[in-house]
């Protein structure tokens, strides 16, 4: 397979992102704003306790910054699929001797790299600095992080990826793609961390992607997960990559059909 | 000459952001960009009349849109004075623009969702426009555009050329004494561009609307205007009478001549001549400057020397006349 | 007003309630999604006290009656600021223009031309229902002091609100991009808003009362009834300042925005 044209896409699109300076500046700042916020909640509860369930305020204070960091730098466009069906651009693209799937991995690289560099590293750097976050348990422990937070992205884009597949069928899909970020903001416990979820709603959390998402590399960055249990989460992420892309997959093939039937 | 429109030393700038190429021109962007300041309108004046009908043409880029925006009081002039019917456009934006009527041929005013004739009805209540001028200017330009059939139906529905329509009709519901076009036929089929034309041309002559009008099409202007403006690079080029710029630019005549039998045609002097046709040889072209030549002398002269079967003599379009000002002045 | 305004405002209204009406479903959608969203909030505090049971010495209800106000004003905001709250894309998509060319008031075109519904109608049901489970719990005395209390403190946060959307609006005449300036003295401020001030360190709480003065939308409010003693500094007046405020904030705003309109600089082709 002849990789250049995609090489070519995911350029584009990290230059393409350059664009808008001011805008860079503003989700930093506002990254660090909530990270700064859910700082000072925390150290309010905590109170005088070093200790809550066997919980630290440092360790709090890294899954904020860690998994608020990842929202900022793991860069999905919803609406990447669906602007290409509304304004009838799709059809043509189709025509390109190209993979458009490939095509949309490789655009959301340039992004994400994009979103990596100018959005997280600043924001994870600051956030240090004000609040400070816990060591990595070990350099091994990091490794492991960096590998499952590559897996945990892989995981919100095919998340993304599917829901965007339903735009074959639905005029509008702002409202499903908020809904499925509500979940993802609630249940990923990026708001709030999923040690101090009731049991019952842990449990549910265990059936869907979205501990996968940011949880899974904080818990390893931490050191909360024994060697065995780091390989069963990776492998689960690993499971729900699989998972969504085929969904969308299944539904892309669908759709596409259904595009043939009304383009004429 | 006591103008309904008068602009004088218009100027208008931007500041244009400056970008580098490739990852280093980025990083160097998002760091400390650079601007530059760009004339859209450098020095512009002129005189519009009553009743007048003016095309204002110009190569993309030449500063026709920001013009216009500065007339319509959407812009303010950097430099330079424009009064239109009295007022200062920008100045008395509210008093002014109810009196005007402005078509983007690239933006609609309609909503995109609803029939055309609810887009109407807000038009009618945005421009308190009394129930008998609507009800009369409805009925009666619906009629002249042939609209009946679609004026139910959704924006979203209907082809350019039908939109563009509506689009017109939106912009003279409340009856304007000035309407500026900005492309009202860009994108419309040939048919179509015909019947806003003819529209245009009557509601001129009938109503004594003044108008100004942009386009791309020099078919537009030879149907509709007599007076042409032209501006390029932010500057006026021509102003006058549309038969004028023939005079001032277009003097060079083509004759295309055919001969009974293959002779060599001679060297004339002044008269540029080759052969057109190669399978041909008994076809001549001849070019030359009906100044500098006389036409009647070169014909006189051809008919006596060489067996002539056919003499055809013409003269320029228009549009390739405009193309050649446009491109002097970028040659320049 | 004049018949021929209030006319117009209805003609605007049924033509806006027409185009949502294209799509009926989506628009039921719209709503629950907006409402979903808002209701994120309300579910992380409520887990978070659940754990916790206090935050401060605020108890749970006490916490989302602070946080109903914050609903409620945004409710009744986005029915008459909408057209400020995207007005960056109107410029963008260069449909400014049009407002500049129509002989009415342009701040009237904006406010009147949309109104999204949706997010009125889902905060206004997520402020409503927050307001009614919570009003009994936390102790209100109602009488026609503090009714009438409570109403201009709903008016003054919803100009405080009104006079951001407006100041950001007019920065779109110099910027070229305001969306994310907006989600930082905006969004973000909201989100501090959801918790009382007294647990920010002391620049945020001055920021809040001072600069961005959030804390008048629901914190006074909020305090007023509460009466709270959880260590924030304040002067004591500011319970009482909150329409006063609002309407200062909104003619500062007003006065940037009529001086800003000259620098409109219209999207070229």
């Amino acid at each position: 397979m002849n990789l250049k044209p995609y090489i070519a896409y995911a350029r584009k699109s990290f230059l393409m992102r350059s664009a808008y300076r001011f805008d860079h500046i503003m989700q930093i700042l506002s990254t660090c704003l909530q990270i700064f916020i859910y700082w000072e909640i925390y150290r309010s509860l905590y109170g005088s306790s070093i200790e809550v369930d066997g919980i630290s305020f440092g360790m709090v204070t890294t899954n904020f910054v860690l998994s608020l960091g990842f929202s900022a730098g793991f860069y999905v466009n919803d609406f990447y699929l669906p602007q290409k069906i509304w304004d009838g651009s799709l059809v043509t693209e189709l025509l390109r001797p190209i993979s458009f799937r490939g095509r949309m991995l490789a655009e959301n690289i340039g992004n994400g790299v994009f979103s990596m560099l100018f959005r997280f590293l600043p924001a994870f750097v600051i956030g240090v600095v004000l609040v400070g976050i816990c060591p990595p348990e070990s350099a091994a422990a990091l490794g492991l992080f960096l590998v499952s937070a590559a897996l945990g992205y892989g995981v919100l884009w095919t998340i993304s990826f599917a829901v965007q597949m339903t735009a074959f069928w639905l005029v509008n899909i702002w409202s499903i793609v908020t809904i499925k970020n509500v979940c993802i903001n609630i249940l990923s416990g990026s708001m709030i961390p999923i040690w101090f979820m009731p049991e019952w709603l842990r449990n549910l959390i265990d059936f869907t992607p979205f501990s996968s998402i940011y949880f899974t590399p904080v818990q390893i960055y931490l050191g909360q997960l024994s060697g065995r249990e780091i390989a069963g989460k990776c492998l689960l992420q690993v499971v729900w990559i699989v998972c969504m892309y085929g969904i969308g997959s299944v539904l892309w093939k669908r759709g596409q059909r259904k595009l043939v039937i009304h383009g004429g | 000459m006591d103008g309904l429109i008068t602009v004088e030393h218009l100027h208008k700038s931007y500041r244009i952001s400056k970008r580098g190429k490739g990852i280093p021109g980025m990083l160097a962007n998002l760091v400390a960009p650079k601007y530059e300041k760009k004339d859209a309108v450098k020095d512009i004046s002129f005189q519009i009349a009553e009743g007048e009908m003016v095309g204002f043409i110009g190569p993309n880029g030449a500063g026709k849109s920001t013009t216009i925006k500065m007339l319509s009081g959407i812009l303010y002039p950097d430099s330079g004075q424009i009064l239109v019917d009295g007022k200062v456009p920008y100045r008395q934006r509210k008093q002014y623009v109810g009196n005007i009527g402005v078509v983007f041929g690239q933006k609609s005013q309609l909503q995109w969702d609803l029939p055309v004739i609810d887009s109407f009805e807000l038009l009618k209540a945005i421009y308190r426009i009394p129930d008998q001028t609507y009800k009369r200017n409805l009925a009666r330009f619906t009629e002249m555009l042939d609209m009946q059939e679609f004026l139910k139906q959704p924006v979203r529905q209907l082809s350019l050329g039908q939109r563009m329509r509506a689009d017109i009709v939106a912009a003279l519901l409340h009856d304007p004494k000035i309407v500026f076009f900005d492309e009202p036929t860009i994108g419309v089929d040939v048919v179509g561009k015909e019947t806003i034309r003819t529209f245009i041309r009557e509601l001129n002559a009938q109503d004594q609307i003044t108008m100004l009008f942009t386009t791309h099409d020099m078919q537009d202007i030879e149907k509709t205007c007599k007076r042409l403006l032209i501006i390029d690079q932010g500057n006026k080029v021509y102003d006058g009478a549309l038969s004028g710029i023939r005079e001032m630019y277009g003097t060079t005549r083509t004759l295309d001549l055919e001969l009974q039998t293959e002779v060599q045609v001679a060297p004339i002097p002044h008269v540029t001549i080759s052969r057109p046709d190669d399978s041909n040889p008994r076809k001549w072209q001849l070019q030359f400057d009906h100044h500098a030549v006389s036409v009647q002398e070169l014909m006189g002269f051809l008919l006596a020397t060489y067996p002539v079967r056919d003499l055809n003599i013409s003269e320029p379009e228009i549009e390739s006349i405009i193309r050649n000002i446009y491109g002097g002045r970028q040659s320049e | 007003m004049q018949s021929d305004t209030i006319h117009l405002i209805g003609v605007y209204l049924k033509t806006t309630a027409k185009a949502w009406f294209q799509y009926r479903v989506d628009a039921i959608m719209r709503s629950l999604a907006v409402f979903l969203r808002e209701a994120t909030g309300v579910v992380v505090i409520y887990l978070t006290l659940m754990k916790f049971q206090d935050l401060n010495g605020w108890n749970v209800y006490e916490m989302l009656f602070l946080c109903s106000l914050l609903f409620l004003t945004y409710g009744i905001l986005i029915i008459f600021f909408t057209g400020l709250r995207d007005f960056g894309n109107t410029v963008r998509k260069g449909e400014f223009d049009r407002y500049l060319l129509r002989p009415r008031g342009l701040l009237f075109q904006i406010i009147f031309v949309n109104a999204d519904w949706f997010a009125a109608v889902g905060h206004g049901c997520l402020g409503i229902s927050l307001f009614l489970v919570t009003a009994g719990k936390v102790g209100v005395v109602w009488n026609v002091g503090t009714v009438l209390y409570y109403l201009f403190a709903v008016l003054g946060g919803v100009l405080i609100q009104g006079a951001i959307f407006l100041l950001l609006a007019a920065l779109n005449f110099y910027l070229l991009e305001t969306d994310s300036l907006k989600e930082l003295l905006y969004y973000d401020m909201k989100k501090f808003a959801a918790y009382p001030i007294s647990i920010y360190s002391k620049v945020i709480q001055i920021c809040m009362i001072y600069v961005i003065p959030f804390a008048f939308v629901n914190y006074f409010p909020a305090q007023f009834f509460l009466r709270k003693q959880d260590g924030a500094v304040y002067p004591f007046a500011c319970l009482y300042l909150t329409p006063v405020v609002g309407g200062g904030v909104y003619l500062l705003a007003y006065l940037f925005w009529r001086y800003s309109i000259r620098y409109y600089k219209s999207s070229g082709n």
